[in-house]
């Protein structure tokens, strides 16, 4: 069962069309990407699934059906604006967030302590929230959206304001989530954590979707027709099939041929006796692709 | 019901266990003591108990009969001494054993003249003691029954009462009549408390950006009333525990102070007061809610409640004409108005019974304005409780269809 259906949902506020007939899925067990440039329709995207907003057209399904006051507790949400009380101890904070998530109070205490180690803010647990870093801040906000364990984790830009070991933190933690058969839906522009945790995709740009996949086969759309080679000797001048060799960090780009494919160029490389220590279909990066789509929206709505 | 008692008991706490929050609570017993500890230094300085002396040539105090009542802690009874002389007496005033001395001449009980003879002033009330010495000994009263001696004694009070003799005026009993300003007054800090602690929670849900979890984890609905009962019940926490305090200050004052053991406050007072009172209440808390929604930042907020802050204390501005004619048109016209209706109500029955069809008008219509808060301020929020930047226009919560 999906753990979200959105079906072409559609969202106005006055003259502005925030979204325009969206349709997607999440399955359990998957990290999914929702990406696209600012202002595109991701908050409000995201919104509507949490009924803060209701879609002027379309349906939204979450967790089997629409939205009621016991599926929030089962939700855990991190905002792009962060927000903590200020004024009060961080385990009183977070206390209070996990009560409001339905969880008993008595059952908060050992959980809390648990993550507050593992986040390293034990110590900083009785300090007012106020006094407390930006990035200690930042993972105090991951505590409160997994402390009670919610099926469905909707978080946006996760990884801003931590340094790299935090960062890598927080990636294991969103793995460990996915293997328990959780649903994440991610929102960032870091195109390289894409990469690295997102199963699927879904980009889109003013409102509406513009790709949207596994990683894959969103690679594959916009594959080149180029090859990645590590040669362990040197490459002869002119290779059959190839218009280009381009040298870059001791690896060859090779351009191919129209009519020609990578694993013939594989063939004829090893026939030539040249041995080699990688040999791959250059996949473009998620961060090119990215550019590339938005500013050819940009460029067809101009003309 | 259980998130919203985790909301009510979180609003609850964090500003009661505030330092800010100890402050106000002790700001107003602390201004009793204050001015209780002032009367003591007043009447400890002011009150002169040396002996007054008095030279009597009539003959009227040969044998005198001393007055029968001791005199309170303010007002303490003076001892009077009695000089052959005024060579005598005045001496004695000189060696500062008596503070004053009364010449009372031959020709007294025709001309009722007597002469005082001081350095500073004695205090009123001593005056007035030998004034009641003298009438006591003159045996105007002889052969009266000894009750109606004493009264005659006592001379005039004037007491203003209305028809039913529900509320009164009288000069032994003014601290009655103080009774609706200090009622007043409770009022007005514990509802400015009360809506301001609101206002704060409100915007600073926003100012945080807290709001945008706490509406993922909870209704609108289970939000505003946590934060409204939240935010009473600090307001109400107060008032207990001053009106605690002022009962003690009463207890012990009344030890002094024998009039304080008189204050009796009418039932229908109380009920008028918790009737007017709850309503108005609400609808503050309604009001400042939905400012909260429509600011985006404290300042600013405050600005605006202040406005709505100034129409609750309008009563007090206009006491004079008010207290002059409770039943005017002015008074009138404040009663029916929600804003200054509960204050004007509570100075209005210090001194009159209000018709019973006046105050179900101002009844009704501060539930109506309650009401109508309740709905002005949800409207507001659902449109405002996302918007960080941009503060809410008044065209745009009027104009718009409410979109959630």
């Amino acid at each position: 069962m999906s753990t979200i259906i959105t079906n072409n949902i559609t969202k106005r506020f006055g003259n502005t069309l925030a979204v325009d007939q969206l349709s997607f899925d999440v399955q359990p067990g998957e990290i999914f990407g929702l990406l696209g440039p600012n202002g595109a329709g991701k908050t409000t995207s995201i919104r509507m699934i949490l009924d803060i907003f209701k879609p002027d057209s379309g349906e939204i399904s979450v967790l089997g059906g629409p939205m009621t006051d016991e599926k929030k507790n089962r939700i855990g949400y991190l905002p792009e604006e962060r927000g903590l009380y200020q004024d009060i101890p961080l385990h009183r904070c977070l206390t209070f967030l996990a009560t409001l998530k339905g969880m008993p109070e008595k059952s908060i205490g050992p959980k809390l302590t648990e993550y507050l180690k593992k986040f390293d803010l034990y110590e900083a647990r009785d300090k007012k929230v106020k006094e407390l870093s930006k990035g200690m801040q930042q993972k105090s906000q991951l505590i409160a959206t997994l402390l009670h364990e919610p099926e469905l984790l909707i978080i946006d830009e996760p990884f801003s304001a931590l340094d790299p070991v935090n960062t890598e933190m927080v990636k294991e933690i969103l793995v460990q989530q996915r293997d328990e058969g959780k649903a994440i839906i991610m929102s960032t522009h870091q195109m390289n954590q894409v990469e690295e945790l997102c199963d699927r995709i879904l980009l889109i740009n003013h409102g509406h979707q513009v790709l949207y996949g596994t990683l894959e086969e969103i690679q594959d759309q916009f594959a080149s027709r180029d090859v990645l080679v590590s040669p362990r000797s040197a490459l002869p001048s002119t290779i059959k099939g190839v218009t280009e060799i381009r040298e870059k960090n001791g690896r060859y780009l090779l351009a191919l041929e129209d009519d020609i494919e990578p694993h013939q160029v594989l063939t004829d490389l090893v026939k030539n006796g040249i041995e080699m220590s990688a040999f791959e279909v250059a996949v473009p990066p998620l961060n090119q692709i990215f550019i590339q789509v938005v500013r050819k929206q940009a460029r067809d709505e101009d003309g | 019901m259980g998130k919203t008692w985790q909301i009510i008991k979180h609003e609850y706490t964090r500003h009661v266990r505030e330092k800010q929050f100890l402050f106000s609570l002790l700001s107003l017993p602390g201004l009793i003591l204050a001015m209780v500890l002032l009367f003591f230094i007043i009447s400890l300085v002011m009150g002169d108990r040396t002996p007054i002396g008095y030279v009597d040539y009539a003959g009227v105090l040969d044998d005198p009969q001393p007055l029968e009542h001791e005199g309170t802690f303010f007002e303490p009874q003076v001892e009077f001494i009695s000089f052959s002389s005024q060579d005598e007496a005045q001496s004695a005033l000189d060696e500062e054993i008596i503070q004053a001395f009364y010449i009372i001449p031959e020709t007294y009980p025709d001309s009722l003249n007597v002469e005082l003879v001081f350095f500073d002033q004695p205090a009123g009330s001593h005056q007035s003691q030998f004034a009641q010495f003298v009438r006591k000994n003159l045996g105007m009263f002889d052969g009266l029954d000894p009750l109606v001696q004493e009264r005659l004694q006592d001379t005039s009070f004037i007491t203003v009462s209305n028809l039913e003799r529900t509320r009164r005026m009288a000069q032994d009993e003014w601290i009655m009549n103080f009774m609706p300003f200090i009622a007043g007054i409770i009022f007005i800090i514990v509802v400015l408390t009360s809506g301001g602690y609101l206002l704060q929670a409100v915007v600073e849900e926003k100012e945080n950006r807290t709001m945008e979890i706490v509406i993922t984890s909870v209704t609108p609905n289970q939000l505003m009333t946590g934060k409204i009962i939240g935010n009473i019940g600090v307001g109400l926490t107060q008032l207990v525990i001053w009106l605690i305090f002022i009962w003690i200050a009463l207890l012990l004052g009344g030890l002094f102070w024998p009039a304080l053991q008189d204050i009796s406050i009418p039932a229908d007072f109380i009920l008028v007061m918790v009737v007017v009172m709850i309503p108005a209440f609400v609808m503050i808390a309604a009001i400042m809610s939905a400012i909260g929604s429509t600011m985006t930042e404290m300042q600013e907020a405050q600005q605006i409640s202040g406005m709505f802050s100034l129409l609750v204390t309008i009563p007090f501005y206009l006491v004079t004409p008010i207290i002059n004619n409770p039943n005017g048109v002015l008074a009138r016209v404040l009663s029916y108005f929600p804003f200054s209706a509960p204050v004007t109500l509570l100075l209005r029955m210090g001194f009159i019974e209000i018709p019973l069809g006046e105050l179900a008008i101002s009844v009704g219509v501060l539930i109506a304005f309650g009401v109508l808060a309740i709905w002005f301020a949800g409207r507001v929020f659902h449109m405002g409780m996302l918007r960080y930047g941009k503060k809410l226009t008044f065209k745009e919560i009027f104009r718009k269809k409410v979109q959630i």
